[in-house]
């Protein structure tokens, strides 16, 4: 009788059908290229019998297939490396910085489907029959379509807007209102707020403290040129990676999306502008009270985001590990806090990392989060004390393995893990891969790393009445 | 990609599901029983009471140990009002054997037996449930009950229901009542789970890449399932010919709550008892309101600015639609203005025969990619069952494509406010 669950953050455009919110899952082999030599890739997993063909076009687009015979439903999304966190820039070939205001990449995310032709992009691609949609994250924009039929034209319809902007003064005006409604949404869920606030409490001046879709007073001020200006910088084939799920022949489908591409130069490098962000966190505690049954609660634990691109699988699992170890649901600590009727789920546990932030958060409810919070320190420091037990250690290698099959269930979370790990570096195959290697003298070491006390911090929200 | 069901003792059935669409499979078993006020809260404790222990795995942390060793299967449990029937549910989902790094694990027979042993083989202390379990999950129940007011749309459309259904069963609170609670105790919930167990429809569902045969053999030869008796299952049938609406004056219902944002719920009646008039009504509701091209979608989202979210839901057992909209407190008068002018356009005929293609087009290629979903599948399959009546995927769609505008107008109607009930700070 489901647990609170946050899922990864995302913004979607359409309440209906929003994409699976799955917590940032795992999944990997490292994505190089030969940077001159453009040809297809084939990479296979046997685990989960799954082959990925992933092909750098020339004017810079990665494009990912992952062919699924017998399955009804095509699936396609077209990402760009652009989410709420870059608020900050240098457009390829200025000098200056440009700062934008709070909102942007989700407000352009809602405007993109607006056509010069009077039309919305939404509108034609529900009149085909398709399910379309599109969020935005904080690293990245995502504008998808699910089709059983119609795949083509609905690819033509996809590519063409998202090629080709159209703002006016009014079509950007009226979205206020749709963008206000879906902030005062978020602002009555707890779920939201008690997340947020422990993001506030670990980041100084990483913009991860910003809400996705910005605040009523900071999309005041955006128009039409700022979107033009983002949308230039960004919406770049090189900063873009298309991603197909379905019955697919990827050869074919490679000359589709070539036929509709706009030529567009390689523009270069966006230089990203990233304040420094100290490795303490900023407040141990908050708390906030609303009306709510229980009081729900997250306890973050701050890391420094993995400098070796190598290791972040590893460690991604590691920790997930660790965690699951500490408080899942067959763990010594879980059974006690449920026994004393201080937890009645299983906490949700996620490790959520970029180029730019690492943090733990355990979410949950309880009559009391500051208990949970001692409970989990003691037990942090009981685990460092008595080592690892290694049949428990197995256990949950195996459980998180068979996790990470599943995910390979359905042709939209697929599409949505090979994206969102793309743009941290990750082929959605090695974490596959990575479950044999991890060695209890690894885990250890990030347990000793990365669970400290001086990082932890934890947010709550309790009734206010 | 194949479904069969066949019963193996009169009130319980079988349903095979062979599909290699997925690296898992999926057991569910559904228990049905009319909703009723006063077993409604003994229901709910039933499965928060089963999934803490079996005869063989004392406790929920064994359990959870097992599952885990079976390459993170997992088990969860859940309860539904279907119509005018309270549904507990459970489900374990595991690997398939293709995809397991060990051979000859047989995963699915493994799960098929841990899932019966929760249901029909719980631990027990002096021939009742322990009662310290029993203790602890009345508190956590109590607790889940409490949360319903923490998600707020959620809250809004259950008190739509709660107005519009006042006294009968479908309005009850599917999680039941806390004043239940202290009657609760662990012998008069075992006489509960036993006289369920006894009398109630079962259905065990099973769906992957299996061999039907196979599974019955596992299924039948389960000495949980061979200690079943026959039954004559009590259980309400719900479909557009059973539920007649009394025509009755429109209310208007607000509550207060400190909320950021006006929650909005419409309840709609559709008078019309005709066979297969659900198909009717069901694109009428994609047209008024379920996709993105849909005449609450563009007019109070796209053209009013109002919402977020403006959309409606057609709840087929009981031949009722929800819309729903957050709005800004202030805007009330305004949206239901809109909203209004929506229906009256629909009983006027002012929507194209775009709307309609588009319409037809939305529903059925969600039904052709149910199959794509193994959950989704089997939601499909229960609810037929609940509902009398069995349509193939194939007759679906094409039930939806021989719909008329005509009838279209005919069924809007048909189409009456029944309760506007308004969350507002």
């Amino acid at each position: 009788m489901g647990s609170v669950k946050l899922g990864q953050a995302l913004r979607s455009l359409a309440l209906k059908s929003t994409p699976h919110t799955s917590h940032l899952s795992h999944h990997n082999n490292k994505l190089q290229f030969d940077k001159k030599e453009n040809k297809m890739q084939i990479i296979e997993n046997l685990n989960v019998k799954e082959k990925l063909y992933i092909e750098k076009l020339e004017n810079g687009l990665t494009v990912m297939i992952i062919p699924k015979t017998g399955i009804k439903k095509k699936y396609v999304m077209w990402a760009t490396h652009y989410g709420s966190i870059d608020n900050e820039f240098i457009v390829p070939g200025e000098k200056e910085i440009t700062k934008v205001p709070d909102g942007v990449a989700h407000y352009l995310e809602h405007k993109m489907f607006e056509q010069k032709n009077g039309t919305n992009s939404l509108d034609v691609l529900t009149a085909l029959g398709v399910n379309a949609n599109a969020y935005t994250t904080n690293d990245h924009t995502a504008y998808l379509f699910e089709a059983t039929d119609n795949f083509y034209p609905a690819l033509d319809e996809l590519m063409d807007y998202v090629q080709n902007p159209y703002f006016t003064d009014e079509n950007v005006e009226k979205e206020k209102g749709i963008i206000g409604q879906e902030i005062r949404m978020y602002d009555d869920y707890p779920d939201w707020a008690v997340y947020m606030n422990a993001i506030k409490c670990m980041y100084k001046n990483n913009p991860i403290r910003i809400d996705i879709a910005g605040t009523v007073e900071s999309i005041a001020k955006i128009d039409k040129e700022v979107l033009y200006k983002c949308y230039n910088t960004f919406y770049n084939p090189a900063n873009m990676v298309m991603c197909f799920v379905g019955d697919f022949n990827p050869e074919d489908l490679i000359k589709e999306v070539n036929k509709r591409l706009i030529q567009k130069p390689n523009q270069g490098e966006i230089k990203r502008i990233q304040q420094e962000e100290p490795a303490e966190i900023v407040e141990k505690r908050i708390e906030k009270e609303v009306e709510v049954s229980m009081p729900l609660f997250v306890i973050g634990i701050k890391d420094i985001p993995c400098k070796r691109q190598e290791d972040i699988v590893k460690k991604h699992i590691a920790i997930e590990i660790l965690l699951n170890m500490l408080i899942g649901k067959s763990s010594k600590l879980y059974k006690e806090l449920y026994e004393k009727g201080l937890l009645i789920s299983e906490p949700y546990l996620e490790y959520e990392f970029s180029q730019s932030f690492a943090h733990i958060a355990i979410t949950g409810i309880s009559k009391d989060p500051d208990k949970i919070l001692e409970k989990i320190q003691e037990e942090i420091e009981n685990l460092k004390n008595k080592g690892i037990e290694k049949e428990h250690f197995e256990r949950i290698k195996n459980m998180l393995y068979g996790n990470n099959v599943k995910e390979f269930n359905n042709v939209s979370d697929i599409a949505r893990m090979f994206v969102s790990d793309y743009f941290k570096g990750i082929n959605s195959f090695e974490y596959l891969e990575n479950y044999k290697q991890i060695s209890i003298e690894y885990v250890t070491e990030v347990l000793n790393e990365v669970f400290l006390k001086d990082k932890t911090v934890i947010s709550i929200i309790k009734n206010n009445k | 990609m194949s479904y069969t069901s066949k019963y193996i003792k009169q009130g319980v059935k079988l349903h095979c599901i062979n599909t290699n669409k997925f690296k898992t499979n999926l057991m569910a078993v559904f228990i049905t029983m009319p909703l009723d006020r006063e077993t409604i809260t003994l229901d709910t404790v039933v499965p928060a009471v089963l999934k803490r222990g079996t005869e063989k795995l004392k406790t929920q942390e064994e359990i959870s140990k097992e599952l885990e060793d079976m390459y993170g299967a997992s088990f969860d449990c859940g309860i539904e009002k279907i119509g005018d029937n309270h549904v507990i549910k459970f489900y374990l989902e595991s690997l398939n054997d293709n995809f397991i790094p060990e051979k000859n694990k047989n995963l699915a027979k493994k799960s098929i037996e841990l899932l019966f042993d929760i249901i029909l083989n719980p631990v027990t202390e002096n021939g009742t449930f322990k009662e310290e379990y029993v203790e602890a999950e009345k508190e956590n129940i109590k607790i889940l009950i409490d949360s319903k007011i923490d998600n707020k749309d959620q809250y809004a459309l259950n008190r739509c229901i709660e107005e519009m259904y006042k006294n009968k069963p479908y309005g009850l609170y599917k999680y039941g009542y806390v004043e239940d609670l202290a009657k609760i105790n662990s012998k008069n919930l075992y006489e509960h789970y036993k006289s369920i167990i006894k009398k109630s429809k079962i259905d065990i569902f099973i769906s992957g890449e299996l061999n039907a045969k196979e599974i019955e053999e596992i299924v039948t030869s389960n000495e949980n399932i061979k200690k079943l008796e026959q039954r004559e299952p009590k259980y309400i049938v719900n479909n557009e010919q059973t539920e007649k609406k009394e025509s009755i004056e429109k209310k208007e219902i607000q509550d207060k709550m400190d909320i950021a944002q006006g929650k909005l719920v419409i309840g709609l009646d559709v008078e019309e008892n005709r066979a297969n008039s659900k198909f009717v009504t069901s694109l009428y509701n994609v047209i008024l309101g379920e996709s993105a091209t849909s005449k609450l979608f563009q007019n109070v989202r796209e053209k009013a600015s109002l919402a977020y979210t403006a959309r409606s839901n057609y709840v087929r057992q009981k031949n009722n639609i929800y819309i729903r909209c957050g709005i800004e407190v202030e805007n009330y008068k305004k949206a239901l203005n809109i909203i209004q002018e929506q229906l009256e356009d629909m009983r006027n005929g002012k929507f194209t025969e775009e709307d309609l293609k588009n319409g037809k087009k939305y529903i059925t290629s969600g039904i052709e990619t149910v199959q794509d979903e193994q959950d989704s599948e089997i939601t499909y399959y229960i609810g037929q069952e609940l509902s009398g009546t069995f349509t193939t995927f194939k007759e679906y769609e094409n039930k939806i494509n021989e719909i008329t505008i005509d009838q279209i107008k005919e069924i809007a109607s048909k189409i009456k406010i029944n309760t506007i009930y308004f969350l507002r700070n």
